[in-house]
């Protein structure tokens, strides 16, 4: 990223239909206690100032042209921070009607119905999310620390022994049963025959 | 403002410690019962998927592979809101909720744990049915039901229970 950013980092703040948990983050952020400016990070008014667009919020369906306005007078290169679970993949509000749901939908609809590229994205999870979450986003834009969270996927095979031996059990239920095997083993009859 | 007004202001400033947090460098305490990055053990996971049912974003959800015999259960952070439920209704203690929270990422693929849990097949039709570690489980803790249900599929399992009910009538009409 340090090669793409090589100055301090200019944010404008979007609410897109937020509880105003994730904007009172984004104020947090810049008191004394985690202090964001010392990263050179700043909150200005206007997406033509800025470097990246911090985006709170699930994009309600009204909003979306305005996004997108904002997207466009976003000066190359676009970045926006996707702040708190509702951006990043529309949180609990995912599948209501009134809200497109999080950003990966969002940029469907630029790529559909606008023909933009989607800018690059940073997803700070959270609910809200953290001020330190933020402050993180902020080292990774500015290249002082690596990112931690991994893609992690395990494929659980039980061995072949405890296999048999929940069959075996099984079956030796089925074998206590006098009437069972039968009607087990080979496939009965339907319903409406008997 | 006076000189002295000035002269007082300063030695307030400088007798104070600084306040902010050196965070990105030294990392900084996390209170006890912070709720972060919800977590599956998956050699504990019995693919139950009560996390699931109780999840309110549906961040956590599940699948059944019938072509590879996978259960996929999927947790995407993305959604998640921290609330804790799926902690409460795991059975087993599987998925808890650990104490991390840097859980930013540029990608959205990095914001996905799968758990993937080998279906058992029906001893009727062959069909998978629910994973090996859930039948085990409810054979040792599970409510005192006949065991061989355990091993059909639903469909198998109701015409067997209509089956058994033609058998016992029979019998009792003999």
């Amino acid at each position: 990223m340090v090669d793409v950013l090589k100055k301090s980092i200019w944010v404008f703040h979007l609410n897109s239909g937020s509880c105003n948990g994730c904007d009172i983050e984004v104020l947090d952020v810049f008191t004394p206690r985690p202090d964001f400016e010392r990263f050179g990070v700043k909150l200005v008014p206007s997406p033509r100032h800025a470097d990246a667009i911090a985006l709170t919020g699930p994009i309600t369906r009204a909003m979306v042209p305005k996004v997108v306005e904002a997207i466009k007078a976003l000066p190359e290169p676009k970045i926006v921070l996707a702040i708190g679970a509702c951006a990043c993949g529309g949180g609990i509000w995912h599948d209501t009607y009134v809200v497109v749901g999080g950003i990966d939908e969002f940029y469907k609809i630029l790529k559909e119905e606008y023909g933009m590229d989607p800018p690059t994205t940073i997803y700070i999870p959270g609910c809200p999310a953290k001020p330190e979450a933020l402050i993180y986003a902020a080292g990774i834009l500015a290249d002082i620390i690596k990112q931690k969270q991994r893609r992690r996927e395990d494929v659980i095979r039980e061995e072949d022994e405890e296999k048999r031996k929940i069959e075996t059990i099984i079956r030796e239920e089925i074998g206590s049963r006098h009437f069972l095997p039968k009607i087990i083993v080979k496939r009965g009859p339907k319903e409406g025959s008997v | 403002m006076s000189p002295m007004g000035r002269l007082r202001m300063l030695i307030d400033s400088l007798s104070h410690p600084r306040v902010t947090e050196k965070y990105p460098y030294e990392p900084i305490p996390i209170p006890e019962d912070f709720r972060g990055k919800p977590e599956i053990d998956p050699e504990k996971c019995i693919g139950c998927a009560a996390c699931a049912r109780v999840c309110p974003p549906n961040a956590i959800t599940f699948r059944d592979d019938h072509e590879q015999g996978y259960r996929v259960l999927q947790v995407f952070l993305g959604r998640c809101i921290f609330c804790g439920r799926c902690q409460d209704s795991c059975p087993v203690g599987a998925i808890k909720l650990t104490k991390e929270f840097e859980l930013v990422s540029l990608s959205k693929d990095d914001l996905y744990q799968v758990v993937k849990l080998e279906l058992a097949k029906c001893v009727r039709c062959g069909k998978y049915t629910v994973p090996y570690r859930y039948i085990k489980y409810l054979m040792e803790k599970g409510p005192k039901i006949l065991k061989y249900e355990l091993l059909l599929c639903p469909e198998c399992k109701s015409e067997v229970m209509t089956l058994i009910k033609y058998h016992y009538a029979q019998e009792v009409h003999e």
